[in-house]
């Protein structure tokens, strides 16, 4: 069998992701044996032959030209592209202050070598490109990840469900920190496959892994007015990872 | 006259020699204050006054995900190695075992599901009676005497009252035969009724659907789809089937989990194409099977009245509102 030949690479963001698959240290020989690694500049020497890739695996938001330019190549070149991460999927942690004016927020960092920053609102990869498959996560998690790489071997994308993080959660067992804490839970707006990891450990979802399918965005923020939040602080805890709320998922 | 009473100070001895027939488990609380079903090593663990637990005692018999199947080129599909260890689950109320005995008619009247009639097997239930609490309503559905159970314990003001309804039971009862006295039983209670049980009632043997009632639309305004309802009904068994290839590129595991029918992709099937594309189509199809019921169960009511599901939902829905909005329409 041919092995696949797959790309890693990141955009405007943390290398948190790509650091996602490093950690993997258990399988990492195997998915060395596995496929045949094109581009990955986070995790090997050598330069780019710029042939053709079967898929590529890329973190970070859109931010600037070069991002958009790095971008456009990778999908030109590859046969299936894959949004690693919060930030390529929905705009990220980059993107949550995208409603003020950038060149206010460029000034506030830089101050007056803000002119030569040429960056734009940082924005998730389905507004400029056809987008095959996603890995949420702020990191995503190794076992999605390894499972996508799993099935990538016969060609194919896995199916995860499409529940959110309280399905999880409730099948823990945990206390839940919106009914009966009264906290500014995302729990039941986030996609799952985290196994609950913070409402586990007794800390309410922040929603890092973006909008559940169908996600009832009415009801939820209705539900925490009525337990004393303010729309502000509604709004501003669902902006932290996704900037764009209303739109519906692009990929489900 | 009652053969088996066990005195309140001989309990902990009781429950200590259980471990004796399989492994214990019971209500107890979590670090965070949560009741749960769980494996007890001491007496003192026990919390025998719960009101209610989490999730229900179907997760011993229908975990929340578990490897249904193994591939690998060389033997096929093969089934996951028996491993069950013989479970005593104590403390379960009338509901809960009401809603065991409509799982076992699920998965092993007809066909009986492999994994399922394993754990059942090595399952003894010793069941407890209840207080009512604010949300549950057993006696609505008539689901208050207790059934299938293999040891059922009745409390008294002093003590605690035992029967055997199985030979399981009656073996761990002659065990431990030194810890009873004789007593007069007390009388054991039926549950007070709410003027809803007729509509109920009423309703199964019409098949009544509700189709005009305002309550869709606003249960599907309200809706988070969190799935909290089915994962802590002790009657839903709805899974979703998937499977999952290795790294190594060869062997692959087929997983079952808990599905909710009020996720969008429980209707959904190859092709994209969703049988119940609405949550208002959803909430319809939920109370039809559960209070309606469907092929071998239709006319039977799998909801027991635990109350886990208006307790459990972020946003209060109750689907007892449809009973009690017709109840009182009727009267107005």
């Amino acid at each position: 069998m041919k092995k696949p030949v797959i790309a890693i690479a990141g955009l405007t963001a943390c290398s948190g992701c790509q650091l996602t698959l490093l950690n993997c240290e258990a399988e990492l020989p195997e998915v060395a044996e596995r496929f045949e690694f094109a581009w990955f500049p986070m995790g090997t020497t050598g330069g780019d032959d710029c042939a053709a890739i079967d898929v590529a695996i890329v973190e970070g938001a859109v931010s600037t030209p070069d991002d958009l330019e790095t971008l456009l190549r990778l999908r030109s070149r590859s046969r299936l592209l894959v949004a690693f991460g919060t930030c390529a999927l929905w705009g990220g942690i980059a993107a949550m202050k995208n409603h003020e004016p950038r060149t206010a927020l460029t000034e506030a960092v830089y101050g007056e070598m803000a002119v030569n920053i040429r960056t734009f609102n940082p924005a998730p990869f389905h507004q400029f490109i056809k987008v095959d498959f996603a890995i949420p996560g702020c990191p995503p998690e190794k076992h999605e990840l390894l499972t996508t790489l799993a099935s990538l071997l016969k060609g194919t994308f896995p199916v995860f469900p499409q529940y959110p993080v309280c399905t999880e959660c409730r099948n823990r067992e945990n206390r839940c920190l919106l009914i009966e804490d009264n906290e500014i839970c995302l729990g039941p707006l986030i996609q799952a496959g985290c196994n609950a990891r913070c409402p586990a450990v007794g800390i309410k979802c922040e929603g890092c892994r973006g909008p559940v399918t169908e996600a009832n965005v009415a009801a939820e923020t209705e539900l925490l007015l009525r337990k004393g939040f303010t729309r502000e602080e509604i709004e501003s805890r669902m902006r932290r990872f996704c900037p764009e709320w209303d739109l519906s998922s692009p990929l489900l | 006259m009652a053969r088996n009473f066990l005195q309140d100070e001989l309990l902990p001895a009781f429950v200590d020699n259980l471990a004796a027939f399989g492994e214990l488990h019971g209500p107890k609380l979590t670090d965070d204050g949560v009741t749960v079903f769980g494996r007890v090593v001491t007496h003192a663990e026990l919390r025998l006054d719960y009101r209610s637990t989490l999730l229900p005692p179907k997760k011993y018999l229908l975990p929340p995900r578990e490897t249904t199947l193994a591939y690998s080129p060389e033997s096929g599909y093969r089934q996951p190695a028996a491993t069950e260890k013989n479970i005593i689950l104590l403390g379960v109320h009338p509901c809960d075992l009401a809603g065991i005995a409509y799982l076992d008619r699920v998965f092993m009247y007809d066909a009986a599901d492999h994994l399922y009639s394993r754990r059942r097997e090595a399952l003894t239930l010793i069941g407890l009676s209840c207080e009512p609490d604010d949300f549950c309503f057993c006696g609505d559905v008539n689901a208050d005497l207790p059934v299938g159970f293999d040891i059922f314990i009745q409390r008294a003001d002093d003590g605690f009252c035992l029967d055997t309804g199985s030979d399981k039971g009656a073996a761990i009862i002659a065990g431990l035969s030194r810890l009873f006295m004789e007593r007069e039983r007390p009388p054991s209670r039926m549950r007070n009724c709410s003027p809803i049980k007729d509509a109920i009632q009423r309703a199964v043997k019409t098949q009544e659907t509700f189709e005009g009632s305002p309550l869709w639309d606003d249960f599907a305004a309200r809706c988070l789809s969190c799935g909290a309802c089915s994962l802590c009904c002790p009657t839903c068994y709805c899974f979703d089937v998937r499977e999952y290839g290795n790294l190594d590129g060869a062997t692959a595991e087929r997983i079952r989990e808990w599905d909710n029918c009020l996720f969008k992709a429980h209707g959904e099937v190859a092709g994209g194409h969703n049988f119940r594309k609405s949550r208002q189509e959803r909430f319809r199809y939920r109370f039809q099977h559960k209070y309606l019921g469907f092929g071998p169960t239709r006319g039977r009511t799998s909801c027991v009245g635990c109350g886990r599901c208006r307790e459990v939902c972020p946003v209060g829905i109750d689907m007892l509102e449809l009973f009690r909005l017709k109840v009182e329409g009727k009267a107005g």
